[in-house]
């Protein structure tokens, strides 16, 4: 086995990679750039080597900066990773020639499965099918109506050149595909000067099933099932499960006999991944094959008990694998869920800085109430860390095992709910929202599943009745501690109104041995919380409520608390009953009316205000520029109006939702 | 006998419906609570003993003599606040606009002298109209009557002011000479003088929340210290910054019960100073991963950025925190951050509150602009202030200490009892470019590279904290990650610090 492994990337997967080589007694060299000085992945590894400045185009992508690295250090092998220099075939054969090993697949089938005509040729001919369409281009609206035909309704048609949403047109009967065609044709020789148009089956509410492949240098390849990612955003994968829940025993091994064939056909000898799209009639069409390792992989990991990185290097090192198709096995349910830096509430921003608290769950088995559920977390940071503007602004992978999928999502809300971040902004709200979606939990999956679900923007969800019983609960034990400890011991009164969001509660509290128990008196109804270990100070609350066990995030605010149980949060106040009854005489602030104002979503420098005062101003249209930690981010009108005061002017600071322009 | 009882209940409940029900509707539909209801919001349940509630006016010009309502425009009393005795009187907008007579001064000033002979906090909640124009000079007289008395009591018992309504006139100077003035969002405004005098003197045509309102001061002026979002809030948080504080200078702060570990490391905070010394961080976060249950009650926190002040508590006990923000400003010193700062540190020299500094400086702000508004002898104040006070003192440089920053941030030789540094400290007389820029003057014109190098060297030989440490000027460098621990320790050890300055009659601080 190969002594020593340099791995060319970053972040979690350097680490993930690390993992895998310590448990197989391998020597480890971690690059890294300027920015990464700092990181875990370096912190692990038995050597380092420093390769320049944070562009990855100045450091990780630098081949030469990577093989002088591996000379000095007298690796053995490169672990390409993902992205950088993973399907490099240049790379892998500059490796090749110099005598290391390249963990990853021979650089002809890289460069084979990296073309994309010639991916989709190798296909056909190696029987995988692939979206049926025109394999010319179409000539006139006759031909085109043949084409259609011949494939069947709906179909897509395509100019050539096109792309951001322009030149497309889906057309369901005859006529819309001569009507379209026209309008196509039109489009693309204005848009791209390039009216060459094809057409292509249109499939409807497509999902993304892939299916991962293992080879060896023996021509031997085995197929590991399939992971669906139809859970994304802008083609950016947050959430992935393996198997899939659209897929039936006879679809699967169809679509595994069909990576394997092409795998087989470009002598793939490493793990790899075969795209499909996916109809919900169980159709499947090919897409691409990513040849390397992907970043949903643990999933698959979880489900077959295969490390995928371990095969990768034994196949690199030139062993045979261990396993034939017939040993593999699907074991329970996986989901994964990426966690990224970004600000779901506004409109997933990307938010970067320091992680001031980084507080994952404990990888291991848990006992949820429902059923057993395991979970692993892929991460390359560590609290203090900053995610810098630099590379990919995920912060972990959360995966969740479970005997069905019910219980790995189960599991999932819980591994959720028991994460904790701050310093930066982070999904962990839209993901549990996500689990909590009936559709979701019902498998009925879609690549446009956000767009559909979250059709203006995720904003949250309200509490259900058993999150606001959380809230309450949370509070009334949060406050009562405090009390008890201002007045030295007294306890104070236990009669309180709790106010979730305005919403008011009479509570009495009873101190009970395992904990409090609190009677909603208007409801004739008793919570019994237990098993806290919250105390003043602590940002995560973590008890069960009537049995059920849950974690909220919990922050003392000027009056009461925030807490947000998943989805959910609300600001709930504790009052004596006198006090809730003297809130009620105060009306609520309104929040000022935003529709009529454009606020800077981030806090930043304004280079440029485009409107003036009186203006008219379209939907859409820009009307500042605003730059943020080197990025300059257009902010554009969202409606129609005429402008009545603008705030800030060029080269003002500005704060996060300072207003820059009002109008009338 | 029974009719007597009965004749003082009813005499109570004439007086506590102040205005009235419609002007008390009046105080509710304008977002505001009454004079009594507030005082029932900042004190424990059932703790207020109302004194002076039948006091009268003596008026009788104006057919003032037809018009008297027992309390005459504010309520007064005692009560507890977590059980701890505090004085409170609230101005009754519903009774004469809460407009100050002879009377009304009077019952503060019974009250003012209660609490400085007693040892308990006072607080005033501002809600009225100013002078009682009928009643004249009386009505002048009474406010100097209550100036008199917060001066007297500056530095004996803490004195916290809660604008809620307006305050304009006489009314604003008693708050301004209390150690702590909040304000309540939309509903509150103080000034000298108002709109419309402002338009005919100066004809400057501004309403009353730009010319006096929240924000303003509590960003622009800095004359309050904080402002919130309704009553409840606002009272909520005094009686949060109460339990912070000592009854009297004669009292030490009070404790309670920490739920934190005192010796609890923070790994995290190894890499909170950035690489590059011109990165800003956010120095809060260290206050709040040092303190204990991450609980800081922060003074003045949108005015001047660049110095953060606030209580907290170590060990249960309450510390005053006095940090250089890198995030604004750089950190830097100037004449709004000067002032902040030093009135904070002799808030808290007066009242024994031992003071942590966080220091990242990298100096005083340059520029005519701050020459000519007198940085010389705004920044003489904090230098002042920490110089005095006798209070502990414990000093944390992080990174930058530069210059004259370095001596005024609660340097050794200000009599600072413990003083440490990070690793990633710099204590120089100025940044290595700049420095070598001077020493080698000659040689910056003629050879830029060699220069290069000299910074080079200038910062390998300055650019840490261990010459400052050979002198013993820095007690120890001590790793980022253990700061509490060692500045828990530190404390302990200065818990029977006895110093005294040498008898005068007071101080001459360049005001």
């Amino acid at each position: 086995m190969f002594s020593k492994i340099l791995i060319a990337n970053r972040g979690e997967i350097a680490v993930r990679i690390q993992k895998t080589c310590r448990r197989m007694g391998i020597r480890t060299v971690q690059v890294f750039s300027e920015a990464d000085a700092d990181m875990l992945a370096v912190e692990m590894a038995d050597e380092t080597v420093f390769i320049g400045p944070p562009p990855a185009s100045e450091s990780y992508l630098v081949q030469d900066k990577i093989i002088d690295a591996v000379r000095k250090t007298g690796a053995e092998a490169v672990h390409p990773g993902f992205g950088f220099l993973s399907e490099n075939p240049v790379f892998a054969r500059r490796l090749q020639d110099e005598g290391i090993a390249f963990i990853g697949p021979n650089p002809g089938a890289i460069e084979g499965m990296g073309d994309k005509i010639q991916s989709k040729l190798t296909a056909i001919e190696a029987g995988v099918s692939t979206v049926p369409g025109s394999t010319d281009v179409i000539s006139d609206e006759k031909h085109a109506v043949a084409v259609a035909e011949e494939i069947g309704y709906p179909v897509i048609l395509k100019a050539s050149a096109g792309g951001g949403g322009k030149g497309i047109r889906i057309a369901y009967t005859r006529d819309e595909v001569i009507e379209g065609f026209g309008s196509v044709q039109d489009e693309a020789r204005g848009a791209f000067g390039d009216d060459r148009i094809f057409i292509e089956k249109f499939i409807e509410s497509p999902r993304h099933v892939e299916i991962q492949v293992l080879g060896d240098k023996h021509g031997n390849v085995v197929h590991l099932f399939e992971r669906e990612c139809s859970i994304q955003r802008r083609n950016q994968k947050v959430i992935e499960e393996a198997p899939s829940p659209l897929l039936d025993q006879k679809t699967r091994m169809a679509m595994g006999a069909q990576a394997v064939a092409l795998a087989r056909a470009v002598n793939y000898d490493s793990a790899g991944t075969v795209e499909f799209v996916a109809g919900q009639d169980r159709s499947f069409y090919f897409l691409e094959m990513n040849t390397r390792l992907q970043v949903e992989h643990p999933v698959t990991e979880l489900i077959t008990g295969v490390d995928l990185v371990e095969q990768m290097i034994r196949s690199a090192y030139g062993e045979k694998l261990p396993f034939a198709q017939e040993d593999l096995k699907i074991d329970g349910w996986a989901v994964e869920s990426r966690i990224y830096a970004e600000d779901p509430y506004r409109k997933f921003l990307p938010s970067i800085g320091r992680l001031s608290r980084y507080q994952p769950p404990a990888e291991g088995t848990y006992q949820g109430a429902a059923g057993t559920y395991v979970v692993r977390n892929d991460a390359g940071v560590i609290e203090g860390d900053e995610i810098s503007m630099f590379y990919d602004p995920m912060i972990a992978k959360l995966c969740a095992w479970g005997k069905t999928r019910a219980d790995a999502i189960d599991g999932m809300a819980r591994a959720l709910e028991d994460f904790h971040l701050e310093g930066v902004g982070h999904n962990l709200p839209f993901l549990s929202a996500v689990m909590d979606q009936e559709r979701f939990r019902s498998g009925k999956l879609a690549t446009s599943y956000i767009k559909d679900e979250f059709p203006d923007g995720f904003h949250g969800l309200p509490p259900t009745p058993f999150q606001l019983d959380v809230m309450t609960a949370a509070a009334v034990f949060a406050q009562r501690m405090a009390i008890v400890r201002s007045l030295g011991g007294h306890g104070g009164r236990d009669e309180w109104t709790v106010m979730v969001d305005r919403q008011a509660r009479p509570v009495r509290v009873l101190p009970v041995e395992s904990g409090i128990e609190i009677e909603l008196t208007a409801e004739d109804r008793v919570l019994r919380l237990e098993g806290c270990d919250w105390r003043p100070g602590k940002a995560v609350f973590r008890a069960s409520l009537d049995g059920r066990e849950f974690t909220a995030a919990i922050r003392p605010a000027a009056q009461g608390f925030e807490i947000r149980h998943r989805a959910a949060d609300a600001r709930v106040l504790v009052l004596a009953p006198r006090q809730a009854e003297l809130m009620a005489k105060l009306p609520e602030r309104q929040p000022p009316d935003t529709s009529r104002m454009i606020v800077s979503p981030m806090p930043g420098l304004v280079v440029s205000l485009e409107v003036e005062v009186g203006q008219e101003v379209k939907s859409g249209e820009t009307v500042a520029v605003i730059e943020a930690m080197k990025m300059q981010n257009i902010i554009k009108a969202e409606r129609d109006g005429v402008v009545k005061a603008v705030g800030p002017k060029a080269g003002d600071s500005v704060a996060a939702d300072e207003v820059l322009v009002e109008f009338a | 006998m029974q009719h007597i009882l009965e004749e003082l209940e009813k005499r109570r409940e004439q007086a506590r419906m102040g205005g009235g029900e419609k002007r008390i509707a009046s105080q509710h539909g304008k977002g505001k609570l009454t004079a009594r209801e507030r005082i029932e919001v900042l004190l424990d349940e059932g703790s207020f003993e109302e004194t002076d509630m039948f006091v009268e006016h003596r008026c009788t010009d104006f057919g003032m003599e037809n018009q008297r309502v027992p309390g005459d425009g504010v309520v007064t009393g005692w009560g507890t606040i977590s059980g701890r005795l505090v004085y409170v009187f609230s101005k009754d907008f519903t009774v004469f606009g809460g407009s100050l007579s002879g009377a009304h001064a009077a019952k503060i000033v019974k009250l003012q002298k209660m609490a400085i002979t007693n040892g308990a906090p006072i607080i005033g909640i501002f809600d009225a109209g100013g002078a009682r124009i009928q009643e004249g000079v009386e009505s002048l007289a009474g406010y100097a009557d209550i100036f008199l008395q917060n001066v007297l009591a500056s530095g004996v018992v803490p004195q916290i002011s809660v604008i809620m309504g307006p305050c304009a006139g006489g009314d604003v100077y008693s708050p301004a000479m209390t150690d702590f003035i909040f304000m309540v969002r939309d509903t509150s405004y103080m000034y000298v003088t108002g709109p419309d005098v402002v338009k005919t003197v100066t004809n400057e045509v501004v309403t009353h929340e730009d010319l006096g309102g929240a924000k303003v001061h509590a960003q622009k002026s800095g004359v309050a210290d904080g402002a919130f979002d309704n009553d409840l809030e606002a009272l909520t948080q005094v009686r949060r910054l109460i339990e912070f504080l000592p009854g009297s200078n004669r009292d030490r702060a009070p404790e309670w019960e920490s739920f934190d570990d005192p010796l609890r490391d923070e790994p995290s905070l190894d890499s909170l100073v950035p690489s590059n010394p011109n990165k800003p961080y956010d120095m809060k976060e260290l206050i709040l991963k040092v303190l204990d249950e991450q609980d800081f009650f922060e003074i003045s926190a949108d005015y001047a950025k660049n110095i953060i002040c606030g209580f907290g508590r170590l060990e249960g006990k309450t510390v005053g925190v006095v940090a250089n923000q890198p995030q604004v400003l750089a950190g830097v010193l100037d004449i709004d951050s000067s002032k902040k700062a030093a009135r904070f540190v002799r808030f808290c020299d007066a009242f024994n509150i031992p003071i942590l500094t966080f220091v990242d400086v990298p100096g005083f702000m340059p520029g005519t602009k701050q020459e000519y508004g007198g940085l010389i002898k705004h920044g003489a104040k904090l230098l002042f202030a920490y110089a005095e006070a006798t209070v502990p003192k414990v000093t944390v440089i992080t990174r930058k200490a530069y210059g004259g920053a370095y001596d005024v941030m609660s340097s050794k030789h200000l009599r600072g009892d413990v003083n440490y540094a990070w690793p990633t400290a710099e204590i120089a007389v100025m940044g290595a470019k700049g420095a070598v820029e001077i020493i080698f003057r000659a040689e910056a014109k003629s050879d830029p590279a060699a220069l290069a190098e000299r910074e080079a060297e200038y910062k390998a030989r300055f650019a840490n904290p261990f010459v400052a440490a050979q002198r013993g000027f820095i007690d120890d460098v001590i790793m980022p990650h253990g700061t509490r621990r060692r500045v828990v320790k530190a404390f302990r050890t200065l818990e029977n610090k006895q110093l005294e300055n040498p008898w005068k009659k007071h101080d001459n601080i360049p005001l």
